[in-house]
C-alpha cells in the first residue's frame, strides 16, 4: 500500500461577505502542493476569492458533544510554549449554509486547549455545534497575487454551468406541440 | 452515559434534523453502513470517469471535448469529495484505493457497461447523471454533516452534466436519420442499466429501513425508480424515442409508468464481477495508479528534502 500523502483541510471564500469555510479535505506531500490540489478539487466554478489548507493533524476539535467532557481541559496547564495566533472556526447552525465549519476569528493562546477555552468564552454564540482551533502559522493560504492564474480562468468557462443548456424551454415547447396535436 | 442513552439521544438528535459530525457519539452499525455507502459511491464517481472518458479524444466539435472534458474532471472531483467524507469516519484513503483495486470494493454496476458510439455521451448524461441526481438529492438531506455537504456540492455540478447530456439527446432525437438512429441505439443499451443504478429492489435490500430510521436515506431503492421512470418516460416520449420495453404501460389508479420486471440475474452478475466491462475497468484503475507511482514518490521526496 503506498502513500497518499498528508491529509490537509482546505478551507475556501466564495464572497466578499462570506467567511473562509472547511469544503473538505485534500491529501499532498507539502502545503503548496495541498493548495494546487485544493484549487482542482474544489474550485473548478468562479465562486472563488482565497483558499487555505491546514494540516490536518494541526486542527484541535470538538464537537458540543466532546465538551461535556472536561477532560480536555486538563492537558492545559504543563504547556510553556509561546503564545500565538490561532484562528477560531465554528458550525453554528444546521441549514445547508450554516452547516459548514466558519472562520469567526481569533484568540491569543500557547496551547489547542487555551486556544479553545479562550474561543469559547471570545465568541459564545449559543448555536456552536462543532469547534476547530487552529495556529495561523500553520494556515498556507492563497495570496491575492494568485488569483488571476488560480481563480480567474473559472470565470470564462460559463460551459460548466448548467444554465449555458437551455434545455427545459425546448422541452415545455414540444410538450406544448404535442397537446395542442392530441387535442 | 451507557449506550441505550447515547443511541436516545442519536435518534432524537436526527429526529430534530441535526447534522451527526466527526467526533459525536454514533452506533457503530451506522459508521459501517455509511463506510461502505460513501466508498462504494466515491469509487462509482471515479470509475465513472472512464466509459465517458474514452470518447474525449473523438469529440465531434470542439465545444463537445471541452464540455466532456470538464464532466469527467468534475467527477473525478466528486470521487475525491466522498473519500474526504469517508475518511472523517475512520476509513483511510490508502485502504479504499486499495480496496477497488483489489477487486474488493463495490461501485455502481452501470460503468461496467461499454460506451460505444458518440450518442452514448449524450444518454449517459441524461439517463445515468439523472438517475445519480435523484439519489444524491436525496442524500443532500443526509443525517451524517460530511456526506450531505458533499452531496450539495455535486448535485449542483450533475445538474450540468445532466442538461449537457439532454441537449444532445434532444439534438440527435431532431436530427437526421443516421442520428435519430445513433440515439435510439444508445437509450435501447442504456434503459436497463440505468433503471438497476438504483439498486435491488427493496425487499432484497436488507439495510434500507435501518438507513431510512437513521435519516441516512428518505427513499427507498424502488421509490426512486419509479420517479425516474416517471419522468423518464414521458420526455424521451416526447422526442419519439421509443423505450426498448414491450411491456411498458400506464397505470391510470397509480399514475405510474409500469416497466417490465429488471433482469436481476444480469444484475447481480455485473454487481459480482462478470459485466462486459468489469475487468476492462479495473485494469484501466490498476494501470492509472501503478503509472502514478513514481510521481507520488518524486512528490513524497521534495516534500521530506523540504521539511528538514
Ligand atoms: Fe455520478
Ligand atoms: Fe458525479
Ligand atoms: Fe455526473
Amino acid at each position: 500500500m503506498d502513500s497518499q500523502g498528508q491529509k490537509y483541510q482546505v478551507f475556501e471564500k466564495e464572497r466578499a461577505d462570506l467567511a473562509h469555510r472547511n469544503a473538505g479535505s485534500v491529501h499532498a506531500p507539502d502545503a503548496e502542493m495541498a493548495l494546487e490540489n485544493a484549487r482542482d478539487v474544489f474550485v473548478r466554478r468562479p465562486n472563488c476569492l482565497s483558499l487555505w489548507v491546514v494540516p490536518e493533524r494541526a486542527i484541535f476539535s470538538k464537537t458540543v458533544q466532546e465538551l461535556r467532557d472536561n477532560a480536555w481541559r486538563e492537558a492545559d496547564a504543563a504547556s510553556d510554549a509561546p503564545t500565538e495566533t490561532w484562528l477560531v472556526f465554528q458550525k453554528q447552525g444546521q441549514t445547508a449554509r450554516e452547516t459548514f465549519v466558519a472562520h469567526v476569528g481569533a484568540v491569543a493562546a500557547c496551547s489547542p486547549q487555551q486556544a479553545l477555552s479562550r474561543a469559547l468564552e471570545t465568541f459564545p454564540n449559543k448555536n456552536v455545534f462543532v469547534w476547530w482551533v487552529v495556529p495561523e502559522r500553520v494556515i498556507f493560504k492563497s495570496e491575492d497575487a494568485d488569483a488571476p492564474s488560480m481563480f480567474a480562468p473559472a470565470h470564462t468557462k460559463t460551459y460548466r454551468n448548467h444554465l449555458a443548456y437551455p434545455v427545459e424551454p425546448i422541452m415545455r415547447e414540444l410538450k406544448s406541440a404535442q397537446e395542442m396535436l392530441d387535442e | 452515559m451507557d449506550e441505550q442513552a447515547e443511541l436516545q439521544e442519536f435518534q432524537a438528535r436526527i429526529a430534530r434534523g441535526e447534522k451527526i459530525e466527526p467526533g459525536d457519539w454514533m452506533p457503530e452499525e451506522y459508521r459501517k453502513q455509511l463506510i461502505r455507502m460513501i466508498s462504494q459511491h466515491a469509487h462509482s464517481e471515479i470509475v465513472g470517469m472512464l466509459p465517458e472518458g474514452a470518447w474525449i479524444t473523438r469529440a465531434p466539435t470542439l465545444r463537445r471535448k471541452i464540455v466532456l472534458l470538464a464532466k469527467v474532471q468534475d467527477e473525478g472531483g466528486h470521487g475525491q469529495y466522498l473519500y474526504h467524507a469517508a475518511e472523517t469516519l475512520g476509513a483511510t484513503r490508502e485502504e479504499m484505493i486499495d480496496a477497488l483495486l483489489a477487486g474488493k470494493a463495490k461501485y455502481s454496476s452501470v460503468f461496467n457497461y461499454p460506451s460505444l458510439t458518440w450518442a452514448d455521451m449524450g444518454m449517459i448524461g441524461w439517463l445515468v447523471d439523472g438517475a445519480a441526481i435523484m439519489n444524491q438529492t436525496m442524500l443532500a438531506h443526509c443525517s451524517y454533516g460530511p456526506y450531505s455537504r458533499a452531496m450539495v456540492r455535486i448535485c449542483t455540478e450533475e445538474t450540468f452534466h445532466k442538461k449537457q447530456g439532454m441537449e444532445q439527446v434532444i439534438k440527435y432525437a431532431r436530427g437526421t436519420p443516421q442520428q435519430k438512429a445513433m440515439v435510439q441505439d444508445a437509450l435501447n443499451r442504456w434503459w436497463a442499466p440505468s433503471l438497476m443504478m438504483f439498486g435491488p429492489h427493496d425487499s432484497d435490500s436488507p439495510n434500507s429501513a435501518q438507513l431510512i430510521a437513521w435519516g441516512v436515506k428518505t427513499k427507498t431503492n424502488d421509490e426512486l425508480r419509479q420517479e425516474f421512470i416517471n419522468k423518464m418516460v414521458p420526455d424521451l416520449q416526447l422526442l419519439g424515442l421509443k423505450i426498448p420495453d414491450p411491456n411498458l404501460h400506464y397505470d391510470e389508479t397509480s399514475g405510474n409508468w409500469i416497466t417490465s420486471e429488471i433482469d436481476w440475474d444480469e444484475f447481480w452478475r455485473v454487481v459480482k464481477g462478470d459485466g462486459p466491462c468489469n475487468r476492462e475497468r479495473l485494469a484501466a484503475r490498476r494501470q492509472a495508479h501503478e503509472n502514478g507511482a513514481w510521481v507520488r514518490e518524486a512528490l513524497n521526496a521534495y516534500a521530506e528534502k523540504y521539511e528538514q
